[in-house]
C-alpha cells in the first residue's frame, strides 16, 4: 500500500498549497466543492465499484447537515463539539447500510428501481425537511449555525475539508485496491455468479452503500459550519442530480474521476452559469456523450499518468490460506419425491435420486428431461412445489446459491460466466476466499496473496493460469471454461454440479478437462455430477449413470447397464409419443 | 345530490382520468417497449408549449394538436436512432441518457422561454351543471376526450392487426422476426407514437397548470409510480395505477395538505418498487 | 443440375465465442426435404439458428434461390422467402390463435386455411382461445400450421413432431407431403424416425457438431439411424 500513502500524499500537499496561489475567494468556493467531492466519491463507490447508482444521495448529505447543525447550535462553544460531527457522519451511513439491507434483500435487484426508490425515498425526505418546521425550520431551513470552534476564517475551513478530502481520497483508494473491492467489482458483473461462490451480495453492497452514507455524512457534517446554514434544497434534487453528472463526467472507476468531475464540471458551472446561458446544455449534452461512449469519463484519460506514478507494485511473495470453513467430510445427497412445475409445465415429476459416496456420477437424458432443471432445484433457483432434498442428512429447505456455497456444493455453469473485466488472479482469488473469508479479511491486503496446493497444481497443469494479470475476457473460449473450472474446483467443493463442461472445446481440451476431473476426484475426494450429451464422455469419465425422463429417473447404474437398458433405448430412439 | 360531494368526485375523477393520460405515452414506451424514459415529462412540456406558442400567434387550440405531435415526432426520431437504440440491452444507460436528455430539454425550453410561468388562455371558459354541481366546461370536455382517447387506444391495441403486432414483438421477440416482423421498425414506430402521446397530454393539460420549463419533473416521476404499482405492459395495470396514485393523491391532498398528499404517493411508490416492482397487475 | 433452392456450405458458428458445429454442408432442390439428425446436444438447432440469421456465421454461406444471404436479419430473410419454425416459444402466447394465424396475413380470409383445419379440428375449436393456453402438442400443430400457411419456398422446422401425438405426426407428414409435392423445399431437424422415413430425400446425421454421416434417400436404413442415436 505504499503507493497509495504516497498518491494520498502528494494529493494532500497539492490541496493544501492551492490557496496560496488562489486567494481568499476561491478558499471558501473550493472548500465548499471538496465537501461535494467527499460526498461524490461515495456514489462513485456504489456505481463505479458495485454497479448500483442511488439517485438520491443528497439525502445522506442533508442528514448529516442539519443533525451536525443543530449539535452546533446546542453546544456551538463546547470543544467536543468535534466529536459530534463525526457522529453525524455515521448516522447518515448507518441509514444508508440499513436501507440498502432492506432494499438488496427484498425483491427488487434490478439497478434501475434501486435507483429510482432512493430518488424516491430523497424526494420524500424534502417533503419532511421541507414541511418540519419545529426541527428542521422548514422551508427556511436551520439558521445561524455557528462555525466550529477555533476555525476562524475562509482559510481554516478550507483546510479542513482539504484535508477531509484528502482522507477520503486515501480510504477509497485502499478499500478499491482491498479485497472487498475486488468483490464489488466482481458482483458489478454478474451478481449472481457472486452469490454462487457463497458470498452474501446484499451484504456487500449494503456496506458499499453504507460507505457512501458516510462519506456524504462526513460532506455534510462540514457543510452546516461551513456555509452557516442548512435549507431543504440541500435534501432535494438538485443536489443528487448534480453529484451522479460530476461523478459521470469526471469518471466513476477510478478514485480521482470524481474529484475531478467536481472540480472541473462543478467550480466550472459556478463560474460559468452567469457568463453563458448555454452552459447547462453543454454540460447536459456532454454528459450524454459520457453515457453513450465515453462512461470512464475524464478519469479514463488518466489511466496512462497513472504508471508514472511511484510505488509500482512488486512480486509478492505467496501466503499460504487458511483451510475452508464448510465441512470437510465426504456429501451425502438425497432427492426424494420432489415435483416442480412452471403453470402447466411439470418440470421434475417425483424425482428421486441419491449419492451416497464420492465419485463421478454422469446426469443423461432427452431434451427437458429436467437435468439442468434438477440443478436449479438443487440450488434454489427452481422452488420445489413436493417431495424433500437432504444433504448430509439434513433436510434442504429454501436453498439458495450462497446458502449451498457454504455448504461446499459449487456449479459450474454451461456457458462460461467468469468475471470478464477482472484479470485472472482476480478471478482465481474471488473463488479462493470464498468459504475462508470474513469481513475483516476483506479490508486487507494479504488475502490477495493466497495460494493452495490446488490452485498450485491447477496453475501446473494449466500454464496460462499463470498469466494472472491477463484479463478474463481475453481468453479463448476453452481457456474460459478451464479457468471456470478451476474457479469451481479452488473452492474445494464437497459436491460439484457441471453443466456440460466440455461445450465447445476442442478434442485436446476435452481430454485434459477429463483428466482434471478425475484428478480433482482422486484428491479432493469430491462428488461430481455432470450434466452432459456427449456420450463419449460419458463412457469415459461416469462411474455411475443417471437417466432422466420427463423429469423422472428413469434408470440408473454403471455405463454398460444404462446402454442395454431396453427402456433407456426406447427414450432415445423411439418415437414420441 | 349534495354537490359539493358531487364536485369532490368530479375532482378525484379529474385527476385520475388526467393522470391516465399523462402516463399514457410512457405506458407505451416503458411498459410495452420497456425504455425508462426519464425525458416524458419533458415531451409533455414540449407539447404545453408548442400549446402556448400556438396561442400566442392567435390560432385555434385545436391547431396546437397536429402541431405538437409533429414537433415531438421530428425530436424523437433522432432520440430513438441516437440514445435509445443503441442502449436498447442497457436498461440502466437508457435511465441516464434519457435523463440527460430531460436536462437539456429543459434548460433549452428556459433559454428559449425563459423561466417563468407561462399561462394560456383557456379555450373553453364556462361551466357546467353536473349532477347539480358547476364544473369547468374545459375539464368535463377533457375528461371526455380523455376517457375517448385511452377507450380508443386501448381498442386499436386489442383488436388491430399493428396492436396484434406490436404485442407479438414485445412477447416474443425472435418469433416475430422469424414471422417477418421488422421489429427494430415497429420498436421505433411505437416508440414515437408514445412521444407524441406525451406531447398530445402536453396539450390538453397546458390551460389548467403552470406551464414553467420544470414542469416535466412531476409529471414523468409521477407517470413512473402510476406504472410501477398498477404493472407494466397491461392497459388495466394503467388504469388501476392512475386510480390508485391520483386517487390517493387527491383525497389526501383534501383530507390534509399536498405534502401530505405526495408524501403518501412516495410512501406507495416506495413499497411497490421495493416488494413488488411488477405492480399489481404487471406479470411477474 | 436442378436448381437448389436452398444450400448451405461449411456453416461454422455457434454462441459467443464457442464453436459449437463445424463444417457442415447441405442442400435441398424445390419439391424436397432434408432432414437434420442427432442426439440432443449435436448442433442441430444451432444449425437451423445460423441458417436463418439469428447467430453470425464463424465461417462459410447460406444460399437461397443462388442468393447469399449474408448479413441479413431474420426478418428479411423470412420476407425473401424462408420461413422458420423454432423448437422453443413456438407461438405468441398473448395472441389468440386466430391472431397468431394471420398475423402477417391479416387480408387472407380464414377460409384459405380450411385444408389446415380439415386437418387439425383441434385448432379450429380454439380460433378464440390464446395460444398460451394451448397445451403443448397443439402448440406444435399451431406453429406448424403457421409456418406452412405462409406459403414460401422454403421452411425450416425445428422438430416439429416433438410431444405430438402419433395420429397428429400421420397428419403433419402428410401436410408436409403435400407442400413439397406443391415445390416447397424443407430442412427439418427431427428426432422422430417415422417422419424422417416418410418425407427425407436427403439427410445429415449429426454428432458433436459434425456431420457424421450424410447421403439421400436410397441409403437411409432405420438400423444406422437408430445407432447414431441411441446411448
Amino acid at each position: 500500500m505504499g503507493s497509495l500513502a504516497v498518491r494520498s500524499a502528494v494529493l494532500l500537499l497539492l490541496l493544501l498549497a492551492l490557496p496560496l496561489a488562489l486567494g481568499e475567494y476561491w478558499a471558501f468556493q473550493l472548500g465548499l466543492f471538496f465537501l461535494y467531492a467527499i460526498a461524490a466519491l461515495g456514489v462513485a463507490m456504489c456505481w463505479g465499484q458495485a454497479g448500483f447508482l442511488p439517485l438520491g444521495q443528497a439525502l445522506f448529505v442533508g442528514l448529516a447537515a442539519y443533525l451536525s447543525g443543530a449539535a452546533l447550535i446546542q453546544w456551538g462553544e463546547a470543544w467536543w463539539v468535534f466529536l459530534l460531527l463525526p457522529f453525524a457522519a455515521l448516522a447518515a451511513g448507518a441509514l444508508a447500510f440499513l436501507l440498502g439491507l432492506i432494499i438488496f434483500r427484498g425483491r427488487s435487484e434490478s439497478g434501475p428501481y434501486f435507483a429510482i426508490i432512493t430518488l424516491a425515498i430523497s424526494l420524500l425526505a424534502f417533503q419532511v425537511a421541507n414541511s418540519w418546521n419545529e426541527v428542521t425550520g422548514g422551508y427556511n431551513g436551520m439558521k445561524g449555525i455557528p462555525g466550529l470552534p477555533g476555525l476562524e476564517g475562509f482559510s481554516d475551513v478550507y483546510y479542513l475539508a482539504a484535508v477531509a478530502l484528502a482522507c477520503a481520497v486515501a480510504l477509497c483508494g485502499w478499500l478499491v485496491q482491498a479485497p472487498l473491492g475486488t468483490l464489488w467489482r466482481a458482483i458489478a458483473l454478474n451478481e449472481r455468479r457472486v452469490a454462487y461462490f457463497g458470498y452474501d451480495t446484499a451484504m456487500l453492497k449494503a456496506i458499499a452503500f453504507g460507505l457512501s452514507g458516510v462519506l456524504a455524512g462526513i460532506a455534510g457534517a462540514l457543510y452546516a459550519p461551513q456555509q452557516g446554514l442548512v435549507t431543504p434544497e440541500l435534501v432535494g434534487f438538485a443536489l443528487s442530480a448534480d453529484l451522479v453528472i460530476w461523478v459521470a463526467v469526471g469518471g466513476r472507476k477510478r478514485v480521482l474521476g470524481p474529484v475531478l468531475g467536481v472540480v472541473l464540471v462543478g467550480i466550472l458551472s459556478a463560474e460559468l452559469r452567469e457568463r453563458t446561458y448555454y452552459w447547462d446544455l453543454i454540460v447536459a449534452a456532454g454528459f450524454v456523450f459520457v453515457v453513450l461512449y465515453a462512461s470512464g469519463g475524464i478519469g479514463a484519460l488518466l489511466a496512462p499518468l497513472e504508471r508514472l506514478l511511484p510505488g509500482r507494485r512488486k512480486a509478492l511473495e505467496p501466503l499460504r490460506a487458511p483451510a475452508p470453513k464448510a465441512p470437510r467430510t465426504a456429501v451425502t445427497l438425497a432427492i426424494e419425491g420432489v415435483s416442480a412445475a412452471a403453470g402447466e409445465v411439470r418440470i421434475l415429476d417425483r424425482l428421486s435420486l441419491a449419492i451416497a459416496r464420492p465419485g463421478i456420477y454422469c446426469l443423461i437424458g432427452p431434451n427437458g428431461a429436467g437435468k439442468t432443471s434438477t440443478f436449479n432445484m438443487l440450488t434454489g433457483e427452481l422452488r420445489a412445489q413436493a417431495g424433500e432434498v437432504r444433504l448430509d442428512g439434513d433436510t434442504l429447505s429454501k436453498p439458495t446459491p450462497y446458502r449451498l456455497a457454504r455448504r461446499g456444493v459449487g456449479r459450474k455453469f454451461q456457458i462460461p460466466s467468469v468475471f470478464g473485466e477482472l484479470s485472472i488472479d482476480e478471478n482465481l482469488r474471488i473463488a479462493l476466499w470464498s468459504g475462508r473469508t470474513s469481513l475483516l479479511d476483506w479490508l486487507r491486503p494479504a488475502p490477495r496473496r493466497w495460494d493452495t496446493p490446488v490452485l498450485a497444481a491447477l496453475r501446473g497443469r494449466y500454464p496460462f493460469l499463470d498469466d494472472g494479470a491477463r484479463l478474463a475476457s481475453a481468453l479463448s473460449h476453452g481457456e474460459r471454461q478451464v479457468l471456470e473450472l478451476s474457479m469451481a474446483l479452488v473452492t474445494e467443493p464437497r459436491l460439484l454440479l457441471l453443466d456440460e463442461p466440455c461445450a465447445g472445446l476442442s478434442g485436446e481440451e476435452t481430454a485434459q478437462v477429463m483428466a482434471v476431473i478425475r484428478w480433482a476426484r482422486d484428491t479432493l475426494g469430491l462428488s461430481v455430477v455432470i450434466i452432459e450429451h456427449d456420450m463419449a464422455l460419458v463412457k469415459q469419465l461416469a462411474e455411475h449413470v443417471f437417466v432422466l425422463h420427463q423429469g423422472r429417473l428413469l434408470a440408473e447404474g454403471d455405463v454398460a447397464a444404462i446402454r442395454s437398458d431396453p427402456r433407456v433405448h426406447e427414450v432415445y430412439v423411439g418415437a414420441a409419443e | 345530490m349534495d354537490p359539493l360531494l358531487v364536485t369532490q368526485a368530479l375532482n378525484v375523477l379529474y385527476e385520475v382520468v388526467t393522470l391516465a393520460v399523462i402516463v399514457l405515452g410512457l405506458a407505451i414506451v416503458f411498459g410495452l417497449l420497456g425504455v425508462m424514459n426519464l425525458a416524458h415529462g419533458e415531451f409533455i412540456a414540449l407539447g404545453a408549449y408548442v400549446a402556448y406558442v400556438c396561442q400566442s400567434l392567435g390560432l385555434p387550440y385545436l391547431a396546437a394538436v397536429p402541431a405538437a405531435i409533429a414537433a415531438c415526432a421530428l425530436l424523437a426520431l433522432p432520440v430513438e436512432r441516437f440514445l435509445i437504440r443503441p442502449l436498447y440491452d442497457r436498461p440502466f444507460d437508457t435511465l441516464l441518457a434519457t435523463w440527460g436528455l430531460s436536462l437539456f430539454m429543459r434548460k433549452a425550453i428556459e433559454i428559449g422561454f425563459g423561466g417563468g410561468y407561462k399561462s394560456l388562455k383557456i379555450p373553453v371558459s364556462d361551466s357546467v351543471l353536473v349532477l347539480g354541481a358547476p364544473f369547468p366546461a374545459y375539464r368535463v370536455l377533457l375528461m371526455a376526450l380523455c376517457a375517448v382517447l385511452i377507450a380508443a387506444l386501448l381498442l386499436w391495441y386489442r383488436r388491430s392487426v399493428a396492436g396484434a403486432r406490436v404485442k407479438a414483438m414485445v412477447g416474443n421477440r425472435e418469433l416475430a422476426q422469424a414471422v417477418g416482423i421488422r421489429t427494430d421498425r415497429l420498436a421505433r414506430d411505437t416508440f414515437v407514437v408514445g412521444l407524441c402521446f406525451a406531447g398530445l397530454a402536453g396539450v390538453m393539460v397546458a390551460p389548467l397548470v403552470s406551464v414553467q420549463p420544470y414542469m416535466g419533473l412531476d409529471y414523468v416521476l409521477r407517470s413512473f409510480f402510476v406504472l410501477v404499482v398498477g404493472g407494466l405492459g397491461s392497459p388495466l395495470g394503467l388504469l388501476s395505477g392512475a386510480a390508485a396514485i391520483g386517487g390517493v393523491e387527491s383525497a389526501m391532498s383534501a383530507l390534509v395538505d399536498r405534502t401530505a398528499g405526495y408524501s403518501t404517493v412516495l410512501l406507495i411508490a416506495i413499497f411497490f418498487l421495493w416488494r413488488r416492482p411488477h405492480g399489481i397487475f404487471g406479470r411477474s | 443440375m436442378s436448381a437448389r433452392a436452398f444450400e448451405f456450405e461449411d456453416v461454422t458458428g455457434g454462441y459467443g465465442g464457442s464453436v459449437v458445429v463445424r463444417g457442415l454442408t447441405g442442400a435441398v432442390a424445390a419439391g424436397e426435404a432434408l432432414c437434420v439428425l442427432g442426439r440432443n446436444g449435436v448442433g442441430k438447432s444451432t444449425l437451423l439458428r445460423l441458417l436463418h440469421g439469428f447467430l453470425p456465421l464463424g465461417r462459410g454461406s447460406v444460399r437461397f434461390a443462388g442468393r447469399d444471404l449474408a448479413g441479413l436479419d431474420p426478418a428479411r430473410r423470412t420476407a425473401l422467402g424462408v420461413s422458420f419454425a423454432p423448437q422453443e416459444r413456438i407461438v405468441f402466447d398473448d395472441l389468440t390463435v386466430r391472431e397468431n394465424l394471420t398475423l402477417m396475413r391479416p387480408g387472407r380470409p380464414l377460409a384459405a386455411l380450411a385444408p389446415y383445419f380439415v386437418r387439425f379440428p383441434r385448432l379450429a375449436e380454439r380460433l378464440g382461445q390464446h395460444a398460451g393456453t394451448l397445451s403443448g402438442g397443439e402448440r406444435k400443430l399451431l406453429s406448424l400450421v403457421r409456418v406452412l400457411a405462409e406459403d414460401r419456398p422454403v421452411a425450416l422446422l425445428d422438430e416439429p413432431a416433438e410431444g405430438v401425438q402419433s395420429e397428429s405426426v400421420r397428419q403433419m407428414a402428410a401436410l408436409i407431403g403435400e407442400r413439397k409435392a406443391a415445390g416447397a423445399a424443407f430442412v427439418i431437424v427431427e428426432q422422430n424416425l417415422e417422419l424422417v422415413e416418410e418425407l427425407a430425400d436427403r439427410y445429415l446425421i449429426l454428432d458433436q457438431g459434425r456431420t457424421v454421416q450424410a447421403g439421400d434417400r436410397s441409403t437411409l436404413r432405420r438400423a444406422e439411424l437408430v445407432a447414431h442415436l441411441r446411448v
